[in-house]
């Protein structure tokens, strides 16, 4: 097929997926079916023209469908709608927004997900047909089934017993085992790890071509436990359970540990995966002679750690200003059972440093540009926020962590700590990464090579940077 | 159009575009709208779009709305109001509106810029990259030698000149890997495997060329090295000219702006013919291997040997020299001689002999006499003989002669008891001390050559605080090596040289199975406690993970298996051993089959 004949096919499709989740939205939320079924056709056929040709695997189709959806969402209904109707005015932007939360949910299930799992299946399709026979150098980054399903899986598990601790906590076994009608928290917990292994598997599946290194799968994770959560816990589960979907805000609310549990449900499957795939990766192609590195991998990751050490300085003194005015300095020093200002500045620091090398061992390579670097350390840094601040902090302290709106409320000064501190760590990093290539650039093997490792342009990580960072920010304040 | 200009351009419609939404959504909306100008401008600059990445732009801006919605309104707008930042739920919460409008304003900045971008493509083409030059190579450093002061120099030269593409540095090794001294010993011991204390040249320097080739000459006056006509050197657009001016064709020329003489020692047999000629070096990798081989070959030989003098030669191994590496060596090959007996019924225990003959009172002279005592009593105790204030007078195959007149039968003479600066030196018109050392200046530069620069083995350096010559070791040859990398940076750019000094720090010497001898700064240590120092600062300063990684496994295998003696190929062709009648014989069936193995002859 001819590429217009393609370009005419994908608006086509993208048009009649459209109209068919235009179907579902006006079931759904009780709206007028014909006006959402033209302006689902409407929107397909933006999505086809702008973004469709980014959607080049399902998976990939998925985070671009997500993210164009929040996007329509936040043009649409939750400000052009209210202000033609005038309720804006009444009731104030953020009652709209959350007035309007029903609509997310449905753009996002409705709208984004059909238009982007079926345009990247469209494409992955055209793909095929013209797709030449790998060379063994570049077999490690064909997609392959057996290592998306054992590698997703494993993570599925690890990802399913990180959530488990939060279920068992708040007795939640139960209420999936009402899935099939029981309420014995054994099978609750079986049917559990069955969801969790399904889920690890399908994340295999959909991104095994996108992720690289271990710090976007992580990102990946989490923009995907995030989408379980309107696809899962907001929607399948009362389905399933016989009873109605509740997609107001309130639900929302009350779900928001729901929502915390599959944002670390998300990070640990993106993480367990990316390790399970590196190991796969290294150990059936990467040994093989034709396909190794000129430097080992002790050598690589040492210099990241080094690098992510040094970029944190800039990034934990910038947060510790935050920490400092918000008087949370005690607090962290609380952790070795101090309470003065200077024990928690060093503790903070020593944090901010770990928490840094992580950053270069998980995040080199994925940064381009100063925008891609910056986008990556705020999600890490949000990241960072429902992992550190609102699980693991309590925990240190000796306390249980709660998932709840209220803790989100007490910590949203942080999080602009947390997204500083990314942002900052993430463009010393990049300029680290950056001095480091202008020497290989002196001999162009090296110079290919790098080219070669980085992240390339195409790839769905700016629809996941969008994704997460909105939805991070967004849902914390309009839930609460 | 300047291309920055033309971006700007763009970015300033866009965010102005963007910027209605921000007005709307602010309380002020001329500083909502002042804002969308402004960053649209700063976005457009800093991030060229590719043609057609719609989907890319229009999600790349829209994230970074979040940020800068944090940063402005969150932060920076209460601050610059004289409150405090808007960082709680509530504070935050009514700052919403705004985070929705720096969310839309992402979103269209994304959109237009990438609209407006394509269609300046269409109207005006490509922007325009201002011509930039290939970066002429304006200094080129040539350093002769891959050891220690030749490779760390060049380690140092590559950080200091970084990614400058002005500078060439080119790096001229007879091998291609950086020998790891002082873990030589344990090699010939097959203690170690050979390659593992080896890191190759190539994978350890960055951007420096390498060389792997014999220097026959270096034209001080024309700033040019010869290499020998068997190296393979690299085209380069450098050097490739000379090489097609070359007064000798079959040579070739490398030219340099600054030269740097790393060039090491060679063993000095102090005249002695038949000792050169009889006995094994002990300063390469190949030395190390070959001295393993023979060893086990002495010992398959011996033990099908039935005449008991002949097989006493074959078992005793003499080492001459009683430095660092004659004592290291002597302890290393006793535990290895000894070891293997197990496996060769036929040799009588008392038989095997490892002696080492040394010319002065007392062995490992650099080192206080308390702890060379200990070293020497706890080696006898291992079985190795001494036979101090004896000279080693001549050799021939089957046996040695010392200056007492007494002969000693052996198969094996080891040399480790002088060593002279490279002779190379001889042929360079520059001040040498007695050793036949290049006499530098106290910023390492060779007086009366500018741009010429030694150190290491090769180079008598003084001392900036004491004035005295400091000692051809490798510990100041990797302090050296910093200092004259610092001032070859320092000359190109005009900035002062610095004179070297250095403080020892100590000495190490292992002298058989876990036991050492260590002065640090004056403190004395020795036994189990020493070996392990020994072994740490070492893995420590052995260059590269890998290698480290390597050795470790070999040490920790080393405690549960015993040492490995199989035989490897000799590829030697010029073998020195005091072999029996028939040896020549089987050295050349060893050459023929290196040979049709096509394995490398060596250099």
């Amino acid at each position: 097929m001819q590429v217009p004949e393609q370009r005419l096919l994908r608006i086509v499709v993208a048009a009649v997926l459209g109209s068919l989740g235009g179907i579902l939205y006006a079931r759904a939320l009780d709206a007028p079916p014909v006006m959402n079924i033209l302006l689902g056709a409407v929107y397909g056929v933006v999505f086809a023209s702008l973004f469709a040709r980014r959607a080049t695997t399902p998976g990939a189709g998925l985070l671009w469908g997500l993210a164009f959806a929040l996007a329509l969402w936040l043009i649409i209904p939750a400000n052009l709608m209210p202000m033609f109707a005038g309720t804006m005015r009444q009731a104030g932007m953020l009652d709209a927004a959350r007035a309007a939360f029903p609509a997310l949910v449905a753009y996002l299930l409705c709208f984004g997900l059909p238009l982007g799992v079926g345009a990247g299946t469209l494409q992955a399709f055209f793909a095929r047909a013209t797709e030449e026979n790998p060379s063994i150098m570049n077999k490690a980054t064909r997609f392959s089934l057996p290592r998306a399903l054992v590698t997703g899986g494993s993570a599925g598990i690890v990802g399913g017993w990180a959530f488990g601790e939060w279920m068992r906590q708040v007795d939640f076994y139960p209420l999936v085992a009402g899935l099939v009608s029981s309420t014995s928290p054994m099978i609750g917990k079986t049917l559990h790890f069955t969801i969790a292994v399904v889920i690890g598997a399908t994340f295999g599946l959909l991104f095994q071509r996108d992720v690289r290194g271990f710090g976007s799968s992580l990102c990946w994770g989490v923009g995907y436990g995030i989408f379980w959560w309107f696809l899962g816990a907001m929607t399948l589960l009362p389905v399933l359970r016989g009873e109605a979907v509740d997609w107001s805000y309130t639900r929302g609310g009350e779900l928001f540990g729901s929502f915390v549990g599959h944002v670390i449900y998300g990070l640990v499957i993106g993480l367990i995966y990316a390790i399970a795939n590196r190991l796969w990766v290294v150990f059936f192609y990467e040994s093989d002679p034709l396909n190794r590195e000129p430097s080992g991998v002790g050598e690589r990751n040492l210099r990241a750690l080094a690098w992510g050490a040094a970029a944190s300085m800039t990034g934990g003194l910038l947060f510790s200003i935050v920490m400092y005015e918000t008087g949370a300095l005690p607090n962290v020093a609380s952790i070795v059972g101090g309470t003065s200002y200077a024990l928690g500045f060093g503790l903070h620091l020593v944090i901010s440093a770990l928490i840094g090398m992580s950053y270069g061992v998980l995040f080199r390579r994925e940064a381009p540009d100063a925008g891609a670097g910056v986008a990556w350390g705020l999600v890490y840094g949000l990241v960072w926020w429902f992992l550190g601040h609102l699980t693991l902090f309590p925990v240190l302290l000796g306390r249980q962590f709660t998932w709840t709106i209220e803790a989100a409320n007490l910590g949203l000064p942080s999080l602009i700590g947390h997204l500083t501190y990314g942002a900052a760590t993430a463009v010393v990093f990049m300029l680290f990464e950056r001095r480091h290539g202008a020497w290989l650039a002196l001999d162009p093997r090296l110079a290919a090579r790098e080219a070669r490792l980085q992240r390339p342009a195409g790839t769905p990580a700016p629809a996941l940077w969008f994704f997460l960072l909105t939805l991070g920010v967004l849902l914390p304040i309009i839930l609460g | 159009m300047n291309k920055y200009l033309r971006r700007a351009i763009i970015g300033v419609i866009a965010g102005a575009a963007g910027g209605v939404a921000l007005a709307y959504t602010f309380d002020n909306p001329a500083v909502g709208f002042s804002l969308g100008v402004l960053f649209g401008a700063i976005y457009g600059v800093a991030f060229a779009a590719p043609s057609r990445a719609d989907a890319d732009g229009i999600l790349t801006a829209a994230s970074l709305g979040v940020p800068l919605w944090a940063l402005i309104n969150v932060v920076a707008l209460p601050l610059l109001a004289g409150e405090l930042p808007r960082w709680t739920a509530a504070g935050m919460r009514a700052q919403f509106p705004t985070l929705v409008g720096w969310t839309l304003y992402g979103i269209i900045l994304g959109l237009l810029a990438q609209a407006f971008g394509d269609l300046a493509m269409r109207v005006f083409g490509a922007e325009r990259e201002p011509l930039v030059p290939a970066p002429e190579v304006k200094t080129r450093i040539v350093i002769l030698g891959g050891g220690f002061a030749g490779v760390t120099c060049a380690e140092y030269l590559e950080r200091a000149f970084g990614a400058d593409a002005s500078v060439e540095m080119t790096l001229v090794s007879e091998t291609n890997a950086l020998l790891f001294t002082p873990m030589l010993a344990e090699v010939a011991a097959s203690s170690l495997e050979a390659t593992h204390i080896s890191t190759p040249l190539r994978s350890t320097l960055r951007r420096t060329r390498v060389v792997r080739g014999r220097v026959i000459g270096c034209d001080l006056s024309a700033r040019q090295v010869r290499l020998a006509s068997d190296t393979r050197m690299p085209v380069s657009p450098t050097n490739h000219k000379d090489a097609d001016t070359a007064a000798h064709a079959d040579d070739h020329l490398l030219s340099y702006d600054h030269l740097v003489l790393a060039l090491g020692a060679v063993s000095n047999y102090l005249g002695m013919k038949n000792v050169e000629q009889t006995a094994f070096d002990f300063k390469s990798l190949a030395d190390a291997i070959r001295i393993r081989n023979h060893v086990i070959d002495c010992f398959e030989r011996a033990d099908a040997e039935t005449n008991a003098q002949a097989r006493r030669a074959l078992v005793t191994f003499v080492i001459a020299g009683g430095g660092y590496a004659g004592a290291e060596l002597a302890g290393g090959l006793n535990d290895f001689a000894r070891g293997m007996l197990a496996l060769y019924p036929n040799i009588p225990p008392e038989e095997v002999k490892v002696v080492l003959v040394h010319s002065r009172e007392r062995i490992l002279p650099e080192m206080s006499a308390g702890l060379a005592d200990y070293a020497l009593r706890h080696m006898e105790e291992r079985g190795v003989t001494f036979e101090l204030q004896t000279r080693l007078t001549d050799a021939r195959p089957g046996a040695v002669t010392l200056n007492s007149g007494e002969e000693i039968e052996t198969e094996t003479l080891v040399w480790t008891a002088g060593t002279a600066p490279n002779p190379l030196l001889q042929t360079l018109p520059v001040e040498r001390d007695k050793r036949g050392a290049a006499v530098v200046d106290g910023t390492l530069a060779v007086p009366g050559h500018a741009g010429v620069w030694a150190l290491g083995d090769c180079a008598q350096v003084p001392d900036a605080k004491t004035g005295q010559p400091c000692p051809p070791t490798a510990q100041f040859a990797l302090r050296e090596a910093k200092t004259l990398a610092g001032n070859i940076h320092a000359q190109v750019h005009g900035r002062p040289l610095k004179a070297f000094h250095f403080d020892s720090l100590g000495q190490l010497c292992v002298v058989g199975h876990q036991t050492a001898c260590a002065e640090i700064k004056g403190l004395k240590f020795s036994g189990f406690f020493a070996w392990l120092m020994w072994r740490g600062i070492y893995l420590g300063k052995l260059p590269g993970l890998e290698r480290k990684v390597r050795v470790l496994v070999d040490w920790i295998i080393e405690v549960f298996f015993p040492r490995d003696i199989v035989q490897t190929i000799d590829t030697d062709t010029h073998r020195k051993d005091l072999g029996t009648p028939g040896d020549e014989a089987r050295a050349e069936e060893m050459h023929r089959m290196s040979e049709a193995q096509g394995a490398y002859a060596g250099s």
